[in-house]
């Protein structure tokens, strides 16, 4: 994740929201030492490097992340799909140069890409890749799970009014602001990003419930005189065109994360893919062409 | 050592470990690691739960954790990557933490009380990562049932308590007892101490370690009561504070590396910004004095962050730097040449220059590795604690790396340290405290 998480947490005893605050902190950094891509020894990384050519037994928290994901990929028609690493790496999104790959090379990844070439024993609790050159990087929703994971935990230990985020990116709310009536969130406009003068796109009142922005800007390159941003659509292998910003609130901060990313690879036809998907109340999307679809309650 | 043992094993027989366990009896293992005879009740105990978990459909040990508070969660969370180790039971008094035990692993045991676990011969070693001022009343029990024992540090929050433990430990031969004073199992801290202890630094003339954290050290909890019994930490009349949660570790290190126990300590604590009713400091330094002369100083700080954690050896000839997982050290113009220096890395710190400390450097180079690139296998000092725990399970018993005298010698200066802190007074520690009898 390698982001910033914060927490306003509302109530009278100071002491103890600070204590409830650092515990959960601590969590977090729990989850990313068991997630990360990057950091070697978590479980996530032992998993790439072996799964490949053995079914990897792995704990019930890690095979329920992995089931869920499964699922989101499977119910996004694959838009959402963690396994898209190697395509990344040959775009150069990974790096600091873009590099335009050539299609035979496309093709040849494509073939490893998908969570079908994950094999989840449910009963056994293993993970074993089916071909080799599979990678897992489930970060497009790990924001999204170490939120929903810190929200069970503030709220076990009675935290009743809170927002929380990481990265500003995705964010979960429940209870009260000081103001009453939820928490407002505003997602700021895209032509307002680079400049000082703030220009909100969007406000919106979380009720017990979470968001996720998703852009293609995060990280870009010009190509061949083409602007690329860094979300890959894994169908076709080159970076996803149709979308320019996505916003989806549901229940779960995972699973927002895991939509409004997978909305800018569906793009206009996003809707009758999300509104399969359980727990989502809306959503917004700024197509390419400037059109907006605006779905939000 | 594990290795050794494990190619000692294998040579002999031509069985890998487990196989050698199964097939041997312990009475006839023991004397052949440890080189002692082992016998009493206790022993035939231990054999007994011993049996029972490795004819169990898994070959891993069977361990129990008492306490499921943060430090027991990452004592499970540490075991999970040990492929000897297998959690089969967890134990708290609060239902939210078995629950999350339950998610956590499906199938594990969950018990509201430790003595239920103790009953279950299914689980032949037990953890206990309970607060410290509880760990008197566990460990005797868990050893009368005969189980193998790993006690967090500090053993205990009294010198009382660490006494009847350790005799109780001492009682129990054939059962392993090991204190989670981690550093001096950490192979970071094992290289160090060859360096030290072999003159590479001189004559050591003082020591400095600080461990800074901002941090409230409060623990949450939705009910009053639960959160009360989470927060012994801040109890001064149950907890060593700052002295002997962590303090303890930077005197521990120094004691054995200087070979010395203290015999004097003069500390201060202040409160300086947590002040939510707390009574134990957020802020201490301790002033400790060894037989030898040398002194150690050593800041511990719940209110600020910078500049982390380090322990420092200043010696006449160099000046050794452990800091993270990595260890410098830091020449006099007029020390002698050692010779592997020449070729070693150096690193920048401000206007000095550290050379790397990397065990076996020359070897890696030669292999073809480089010694100084991050090794993404080096793991936690918890981790090689809790391995040398399995270790000792599979193999021994045999005395433990960091046994009973060591948990009970540093209860005695940790407490001192506090005590220090408390009433203002130079404490001084003569050796016949360090006695269990």
């Amino acid at each position: 994740m390698a982001t910033r998480f914060e927490f306003l947490l509302l109530g009278e005893n100071e002491p103890f929201l600070r204590a409830a605050g650092e515990d959960v902190i601590r969590e977090i950094q729990r989850i990313e030492d068991t997630f990360s891509f990057y950091r070697q020894q978590s479980t996530l990384s032992r998993l790439n490097a072996k799964a490949c050519n053995e079914a990897v037994p792995v704990n019930a928290e890690v095979f329920t992340f992995l089931q869920k994901v499964a699922e989101l990929s499977r119910k996004t028609d694959g838009a959402f799909d963690p396994t898209v690493g190697p395509l990344m790496k040959a775009w150069g999104f990974t790096g600091k140069t873009g590099i335009k790959p050539d299609d035979g090379q496309i093709r040849q990844i494509l073939e490893h890409t998908g969570m079908r070439h994950v094999l989840l024993d449910e009963k056994k609790r293993t993970v074993r890749f089916v071909r080799s050159g599979v990678l897992l990087d489930p970060g497009a929703v790990g924001k999204g799970y170490a939120l929903d994971e810190a929200a069970r935990l503030l709220q076990e230990m009675g935290v009743k009014h809170a927002l929380i985020h990481g990265g500003t990116s995705s964010v979960k709310a429940w209870g009260d602001s000081p103001e009453g009536n939820g928490w407002q969130v505003a997602v700021r406009h895209p032509e307002s990003v680079e400049s000082d003068e703030v220009k909100l796109l969007k406000v919106i009142r979380l009720r017990n419930e979470a968001m996720s922005v998703s852009t293609v800007w995060g990280k870009t390159f010009e190509v061949e005189g083409k602007i690329l941003g860094h979300v890959i659509d894994p169908g076709k292998g080159q970076p996803a065109e149709g979308a320019l910003l996505t916003v989806c609130t549901g229940k779960s901060a995972m699973t927002a994360d895991a939509c409004s990313t997978a909305m800018l690879v569906l793009a206009n036809k996003s809707g009758s893919v999300i509104d399969r998907i359980p727990g989502i109340t809306g959503f917004f999307i700024i197509l390419n062409n400037k059109d907006i679809v605006d779905r939000l309650p | 050592m594990s290795e050794k043992w494990n190619n000692k094993i294998e040579k002999k027989s031509g069985m890998n470990r487990l196989e050698f366990l199964k097939t041997f009896s312990l009475a006839t293992l023991a004397p052949i690691v440890s080189g002692q005879k082992v016998h009493g009740k206790a022993m035939e105990k231990a054999t007994s739960v011993r049996y029972s978990s490795l004819n169990s459909s898994s070959d891993q040990v069977n361990i129990g954790i008492i306490g499921f508070g943060e430090r027991g969660r990452e004592i499970a969370s540490t075991l999970e990557r040990n492929e000897k180790a297998r959690i089969a039971g967890v134990c708290d008094t609060f239902s939210i933490m078995r629950t999350r035990a339950e998610r956590s692993y499906p199938d594990v045991k969950t018990f509201a009380d430790y003595r239920q676990m103790l009953d279950d011969s299914d689980i032949p070693t037990v953890i206990i990562a309970t607060p410290t001022h509880k760990h008197r009343e566990v460990a005797l029990d868990a050893l009368d049932a005969g189980k193998h024992v790993y006690c967090e540090a500090p053993m205990a929050s009294t010198i009382e308590d660490a006494k009847a433990i350790a005799r109780a430990a001492r009682e129990a031969s054939g059962q392993i007892f090991q204190v989670g004073q981690q550093y001096r199992i950490n192979p970071q801290h094992r290289d160090v101490f060859s360096f030290i202890r072999s003159g590479a630094t001189g004559r050591i003339t003082s020591i400095r370690s600080q461990w800074h954290n901002k941090t409230s050290w409060r623990r949450a909890s939705a009910a009053s009561e639960r959160e009360t019994e989470l927060n012994w930490r801040l109890d001064h009349n149950v907890s060593l504070g700052l002295a002997g949660e962590i303090g303890l570790h930077h005197i521990d290190l120094a004691s054995w590396y200087l070979n010395e126990r203290p015999s004097a300590i003069y500390g201060f604590g202040q409160l300086q910004y947590w002040r939510d009713n707390r009574e134990v400091p957020d802020n201490i330094q301790l002033n400790v004095e060894f037989p030898g002369g040398v002194h150690l100083t050593t800041i511990c700080s719940l209110t600020t962050s910078f500049d982390g954690r380090y322990d420092m050896f200043y010696g006449s000839d160099s000046t050794i730097l452990l800091r993270d997982k990595q260890a410098w050290m830091f020449k006099e113009v007029d020390a002698p040449m050692l010779g592997w220096e020449v070729y070693a890395r150096r690193d920048r710190f401000h206007q000095e220059t550290g050379i790397a400390l990397v065990a076996n450097a020359t070897q890696l180079e030669a292999q073809g590795d480089d010694p100084y690139a991050d090794d993404p296998n080096v793991e936690s000092p918890l981790y090689y604690a809790l391995d040398a725990f399995l270790d000792n399970y599979n193999f021994g018993p045999f005395p433990a790396v960091v046994g009973y005298q060591q948990g009970f010698d540093a209860t005695v200066f940790s407490a001192k340290a506090n005590e220090a802190i408390k009433s203002r007074t130079l404490q001084t520690i003569g050796e016949d405290l360090y006695d269990i009898d």
